[in-house]
C-alpha cells in the first residue's frame, strides 16, 4: 500500500521535474516577429519610482492583453509579485465585482460598462496627479462615459468592423446591410455580443445603436431573425480561427483579430461599414476596496511609459491611445511603428472615426436586448 | 460527554454524521434557499436583485410573459419552453446513444478474462482523466471544415478519384451531440460494466443448457440483471448534459441554446439574477423529475458508485 | 464452453467504440508536434534542432526539436501555477472528503439518529442538480457571507474574505462527499457483521475492532471513493469557474481561458504531457494490483 503510494508520487515528481527542467528565463512572447526571436529583454528603469509597500498586486484583465514582460519586469524592479485573473466578457468581470467577494486592485473595462460600475459604486476615483495623463493623445481623454477621467485611464481602443477574404468572397461587402445577401449565407461568423450584432441591425435600419425604443427593437429583431440563420458561427473569443481555418469566409470582428488574421493571411481584409464601424476603448479602472494601492498606481505609471507601452504594438494589435508610446516606437521600433501607421486596422482613417458609433449601456433596456439576441438565436 | 458518547448509540452516529450535515447544510442548502429567495425577486434597472414575493420570473419560463408587445396584459411566448425542450431532447438522445455504444463495450470486458478486465477498464478511464475542456476542443479539430475527418475522406476520395467537398460538421446541433456523447460515454460504460460483471458465468451455461439461443438469454437473462447498471449510468449521463454549457457553446458556434446556456447568461450578459435563479430551480426540478419516475420504474442502482 | 467467448457483433462493436474513445486523443497528441502556430492544419513535425526560427506562421527550426511546444510549456509559469492549484486542491479535498465521507457512510449503514434521512437525502442532492445550479448558489453564499463579515468586522485591504483557492476547496469538499459516502456505503452493505461480532467475542475492543477488522475490508470502497474524488475535482470546470477568485486558477479554467485565446499546440502538449501523467500512473496501478492478487 504505502509502496503503492510512493511510485505514484515518483511519477508525478519526475514528470513535473521534465517540464521545468526545460524551463528557462523569460523570453519575449513574439507573435508579430517573422525571423528570429531576440535574446534577453532589458527592464528599463521606471520614471516616476514610487515606493511600494504592497508584497502582491492582483490584476483582473483580459485574456491576452498584458505582455508577459511587463510582468516580468514589474516584478523585478518593484519586487511586488503579481497574480493575474483573466476574463473574456465585460459581463464576466462585472458579475465578479459586483457580487462582491473579490479583491482585484485592477481591472480593465470597456468604455460601454464603465457608467454601470461607477453607478454601482464599483469603481474608486483616481488621482489624476499620481498618473502619468500626458503620455496620451487628448482625442481619448475626456470621452461621454468619463468625463474628465474621474474613474477611468485609457489602455486601448479599437472598433468593431467587417472581415473578410478577399480570395474567397468575390462580391466584397460594404456595409452592414450587404451581410444580408444571400451569398454570404452559411459562410460568416460574428460576435457573441448582443449588443453589436443587433446595434448593426439597428444601423442598417436607421436607427441608433442605444435605443430603448421597442418599436425599433422589434423591426431590429423582425430583420435580425432573416440573417441569423446564415451566420454559421458566433464567437467573441477568437473568431479569427474559424476564419484562418476555412470554415468562414467572411463576419464582423475586431481591431485585434483583424490585424493577427492578416498577418496569417494577406487576402483578409478589414473594411469600415457604410453606417459606422462600432468604436470602444478599453481602460484601466481602479475597483472600489483595492488593497494594494500603491502597487496600482506604481503599475500603470510603470507600463503607460513610452519604453514599456510600445510592447503593445508589437504583441497585440489595437488602437494605441498612448502617444508616448507612439513617439517611443518611432524612434527605436521603426519597424512597428510602420506596420501600425500603414495598416487602417490600428490607424483608423478620421472619417471613419468621425463615422463610428459607441455602445452605451442601456439601464433597464438590456433584458430587451437579451431577449431578442435569445429568441433569434435560440428559435430554430 | 465521553460516557455519553460510549453509550448511546444514537449520538455516536449524530456525531458521525455531524461533518457532513455541516457541509451539505451549509454548501448545498443554504445555497439553494438563497437561489429560491432570489428566484421570487424582480431586477432592478442596473440588474440587482430587488427582494419581494413574485412568481412572473416562474411564469415567464412556462411561457406567458408579462411584458407583451401588442398591449395584452399576458401572452403565450414559447421562447423558453422551446429551450427547456430542445435540452431534454438532447439529453434523451444522448442518453439513448451512449447507452447503445456502452453496452456492447460493457459487455465485452465483463465477459473477457478476469485479468485483462483492468486493464479493459483502465483504457476506458484514461481518456476520462484528461481534460474535459481538451476532449471538447479535439472534437473541433476533428470536426471543422479543415480538420482531421474531412482530410481523410477527402485524400480517401482522391484515391478514387472523386470529387470531394468537404462535410460541414462543425457548428451545427449535430456536433453538440456528438460532443455530449463522447463525453458521457465512460460514465455508462462503468456502472453497466458492474452490474454484467456479477452475473456469474454459470447462469449463461445454464441458459445454453435449457436451449435458449444467444438472443434469448440476452433479453430473458443479461438485460433484466443489467438494468441497474444501466438505470445508474442514465442518471449519470442525463443530468450533466442538462445543465452543460460548454460543449454547445465550443461545438455549437454559440448557436445552440440550452437550459445551461440560457442559466449563464442570466446572470452573466443579461444581468437578471431573478431570472437565471428560476431557471436553475426549473431545471433542478425537471431533472429531479425525470430522475425519480426513472428510478421509480427501474429501481435505484447502487451501481451509480461503480469505479 | 469457453466463458469469454462473446461474438464477433460484440468484439466489432467494442474496438470501434474503444477507437471513437480514442480518436480525439490521439489527434490532440499528434498535433501537439504541430510545426504550424496556428494549429488550424498540420504542418509537419520540426526536424531541425537549434536557435527558434520561423516562417510565417510556421515553426522551421527549434532549440527542442519536434518537442518545441513542450519546452514552450514548461516555461509557461502560469501551467505550473494552475497544475499546482489543481492539485493542491485535488489533495486537499479529496483526503478531507473522503474522511467526512466515510464517517457518514459508518453513521447511516449502522445506527439510527434523528437526522439520518434527511442527511441521506442531502447526500442524494449533489448528484442529481445539475452543477452549474450548485456553483451559482454556492457563488452568491460565499459573495453575501464575505460581504456581510467584511462589513461587520470592519476587514479591509488583504485580510479581507474573498473568493478564492480556499472557496474552490470548499467547494469541492462539498461535492465529493456524497460521492465518497456512496460507494463506501456500499461496501458496509454486502459487510458480514458476523466477523466483528467474532472479533469481539475473541477480546478485542471496539477500537480495535474496527481497526482491523472492520477497516480493512471497507479500504477498497474508501479507496474507490478517495479515487473518485480526486477524478472529480481533477476534472471539475463548472463549480470552480464560479467559486474562484485571484491565485486561484486552476488547470481546466486556465485550458478554458488558452482555448479562448490564440490557440497554439501548446494546448496539444499539455493534453499529452496529462494523458501520460494519467497512463503511467494507470500502468502502475495495474502493476501493483496484479502483484497483490
Amino acid at each position: 500500500m504505502k509502496d503503492k503510494l510512493l511510485k505514484v508520487f515518483v511519477v508525478i515528481i519526475l514528470g513535473s521535474l521534465l517540464l521545468t527542467a526545460c524551463g528557462g528565463g523569460a523570453k519575449p512572447t513574439s507573435v508579430s516577429n517573422p525571423t528570429s526571436v531576440s535574446g534577453e529583454f532589458v527592464c528599463p528603469d521606471p520614471e516616476n519610482k514610487v515606493t511600494v509597500t504592497s508584497k502582491e498586486l492582483n490584476l483582473y484583465v483580459w485574456t491576452e492583453y498584458i505582455p508577459t514582460d511587463w510582468i516580468t519586469c514589474f516584478e523585478k524592479v518593484y519586487g511586488v509579485k503579481i497574480n493575474r485573473e483573466e476574463y473574456s466578457s465585460n459581463e464576466e468581470m462585472y458579475a465578479k465585482l459586483n457580487a462582491g467577494g473579490s479583491n482585484y486592485d485592477l481591472v480593465q473595462p470597456t468604455d460601454y460598462i464603465v457608467g454601470l460600475m461607477i453607478r454601482q459604486g464599483l469603481l474608486q476615483e483616481i488621482d489624476k496627479n499620481k498618473l502619468p495623463m500626458s503620455n496620451f493623445n487628448p482625442s481619448y481623454l475626456n470621452l461621454p462615459f468619463d468625463p474628465g477621467n474621474k474613474y477611468t485611464l485609457p489602455y486601448e481602443a479599437g472598433t468593431d468592423a467587417i472581415i473578410y477574404n478577399s480570395e474567397k468572397v468575390t462580391n466584397p461587402p460594404t456595409s452592414f446591410a450587404d451581410l444580408w445577401k444571400p451569398e454570404y449565407a452559411g459562410r460568416m461568423v460574428f460576435l457573441d455580443d448582443s449588443r453589436v450584432v443587433i446595434g448593426m441591425t439597428l444601423l442598417t435600419l436607421g436607427y441608433d445603436v442605444n435605443t430603448k425604443d421597442t418599436a425599433q427593437l422589434d423591426a431590429a429583431k423582425t430583420k435580425l431573425a432573416q440573417l441569423i440563420p446564415n451566420v454559421k458561427l458566433f464567437d467573441s473569443d477568437s473568431p479569427k480561427t474559424a476564419l484562418i481555418a476555412g470554415d468562414v469566409d467572411l463576419g464582423i470582428t475586431w481591431t485585434g483579430e483583424a490585424f493577427t488574421a492578416q498577418q496569417e493571411n494577406p487576402a483578409f481584409k478589414f473594411v469600415y461599414p457604410k453606417e459606422g464601424a462600432i468604436l470602444w476603448q478599453d481602460n484601466w479602472a481602479i475597483p472600489k476596496g483595492a488593497s494594494h494601492l500603491d502597487a496600482a498606481y506604481a503599475w500603470i505609471n510603470y507600463t503607460s511609459q513610452g519604453n514599456m507601452f510600445w510592447m503593445m504594438l508589437r504583441d497585440f494589435p489595437y488602437i494605441v491611445p498612448n502617444q508616448a508610446a507612439l513617439d517611443y516606437a518611432k524612434t527605436n521600433q521603426a519597424d512597428l511603428f510602420n506596420a501600425y501607421m500603414n495598416s487602417t486596422i490600428t490607424n483608423v482613417p478620421l472619417d471613419a472615426i468621425a463615422n463610428g458609433h459607441r455602445i452605451e449601456d442601456v439601464g433597464d433596456a438590456t433584458p430587451l436586448y437579451d431577449k431578442i439576441w435569445t429568441e433569434v438565436k435560440g428559435g430554430q | 460527554m465521553i460516557k455519553r458518547l460510549r453509550e448511546n448509540k444514537s449520538f455516536q452516529g449524530t456525531i458521525l454524521a455531524t461533518p457532513t450535515l455541516i457541509f451539505m447544510v451549509g454548501l448545498l442548502i443554504i445555497p439553494l434557499i438563497l437561489t429560491l429567495i432570489i428566484s421570487f425577486g424582480s431586477r432592478s434597472a442596473d440588474g440587482n436583485v430587488i427582494y419581494g414575493f413574485s412568481l412572473h420570473n416562474y411564469v415567464r419560463m412556462f411561457g406567458f410573459s408579462t411584458d407583451c408587445q401588442n398591449g395584452k396584459s399576458t401572452c403565450f411566448d414559447p421562447l423558453y419552453t422551446q429551450i427547456m425542450w430542445r435540452s431534454l431532447s438532447l439529453a434523451f438522445n444522448t442518453t439513448f446513444l451512449v447507452i447503445l455504444l456502452a453496452y456492447p463495450l460493457s459487455y465485452f470486458v465483463a465477459r473477457s478474462h478476469p485479468k485483462r478486465r483492468n486493464t479493459f477498464l483502465f483504457m476506458v478511464l484514461v481518456p476520462l482523466w484528461t481534460n474535459f475542456v481538451i476532449r471538447v476542443y479535439a472534437w473541433m479539430m476533428l470536426l471543422r471544415t479543415q480538420g482531421v475527418i474531412n482530410g481523410v475522406l477527402g485524400w480517401l476520395a482522391g484515391l478514387f478519384g472523386l470529387h470531394f467537398l468537404p462535410l460541414e460538421m462543425l457548428y451545427t446541433p449535430g456536433a453538440v451531440l456528438v460532443g455530449m456523447v463522447y463525453e458521457f460515454l465512460p460514465f455508462m460504460i462503468l456502472p453497466i460494466y458492474t452490474s454484467l460483471e456479477k452475473i456469474e458465468n454459470s447462469l449463461y451455461e445454464a441458459a445454453a443448457d435449457l436451449g435458449a439461443n444467444p438472443f434469448r438469454t440476452f433479453l430473458k437473462v443479461t438485460l433484466p440483471l443489467s438494468m441497474p447498471g444501466v438505470v445508474a449510468g442514465t442518471i449519470l449521463v442525463f443530468i450533466p448534459v442538462m445543465g452543460t454549457f460548454i460543449v454547445s457553446d465550443l461545438l455549437g458556434g454559440k448557436q445552440v441554446i440550452l437550459v445551461g446556456n440560457l442559466i449563464q447568461r442570466q446572470f452573466l450578459d443579461a444581468r437578471d439574477p431573478t431570472f437565471g435563479s428560476a431557471a436553475s430551480l426549473i431545471l433542478m426540478v425537471m431533472t429531479l423529475i425525470v430522475t425519480y419516475f426513472y428510478t421509480r420504474k427501474f429501481g435505484f442502482g447502487e451501481e451509480i458508485i461503480a469505479v | 464452453m469457453n466463458p469469454y467467448r462473446r461474438s464477433l457483433f460484440i468484439r466489432l462493436t467494442s474496438v470501434l467504440v474503444y477507437a471513437f474513445l480514442y480518436a480525439p486523443i490521439l489527434v490532440l497528441i499528434v498535433f501537439a508536434f504541430n510545426s504550424s502556430r496556428t494549429n488550424v492544419n498540420f504542418g509537419g513535425f520540426i526536424t531541425h534542432f537549434g536557435p527558434l526560427t520561423m516562417e510565417g506562421s510556421t515553426v522551421i527550426q527549434s532549440p527542442c526539436g519536434p518537442f518545441h511546444w513542450f519546452c514552450e510549456l514548461g516555461k509557461n509559469r502560469e501551467v505550473m501555477g494552475a497544475t499546482k492549484n489543481t492539485l493542491t486542491v485535488a489533495f486537499i479535498s479529496t483526503i478531507t472528503s473522503t474522511i467526512i465521507g466515510t464517517l457518514a457512510a459508518m453513521a447511516l449503514q449502522r445506527y439510527n439518529f434523528k437526522l439520518k434521512s434527511f442527511t441521506q437525502v442531502s447526500l442524494y442532492i449533489p448528484i442529481v442538480i445539475p452543477e452549474i445550479v450548485m456553483g451559482i448558489g454556492i457563488l452568491v453564499l460565499f459573495s453575501q457571507l464575505f460581504t456581510f463579515l467584511n462589513g461587520l468586522f470592519g476587514i479591509t485591504g488583504d485580510a479581507r474574505l474573498a473568493m478564492g483557492l480556499p472557496t474552490v476547496i470548499f467547494s469541492h469538499i462539498a461535492f465529493s462527499i456524497p460521492f465518497v459516502t456512496l460507494v463506501v456505503q456500499a461496501r458496509l452493505q454486502g459487510f458480514d457483521k458476523s466477523i466483528e461480532e467474532a472479533a469481539m467475542d475473541l477480546g478485542a475492543n471496539e477500537l480495535t475492532t474496527f481497526w482491523r477488522v472492520t477497516f480493512p475490508t471497507i479500504l477498497p470502497g474508501i479507496l474507490s471513493g478517495g479515487l473518485l474524488a480526486f477524478t472529480l475535482s481533477l476534472d471539475d470546470f463548472v463549480i470552480t469557474f464560479f467559486t474562484t477568485g485571484p491565485g486561484g486558477t486552476t488547470l481546466p479554467i486556465y485550458v478554458y481561458g488558452l482555448l479562448r485565446r490564440i490557440i497554439t499546440p501548446q494546448v496539444n502538449a499539455l493534453s499529452t504531457v496529462w494523458v501520460l501523467i494519467v497512463f503511467s500512473i494507470m500502468l502502475l496501478l495495474q502493476r501493483v494490483q496484479n502483484r497483490n492478487t
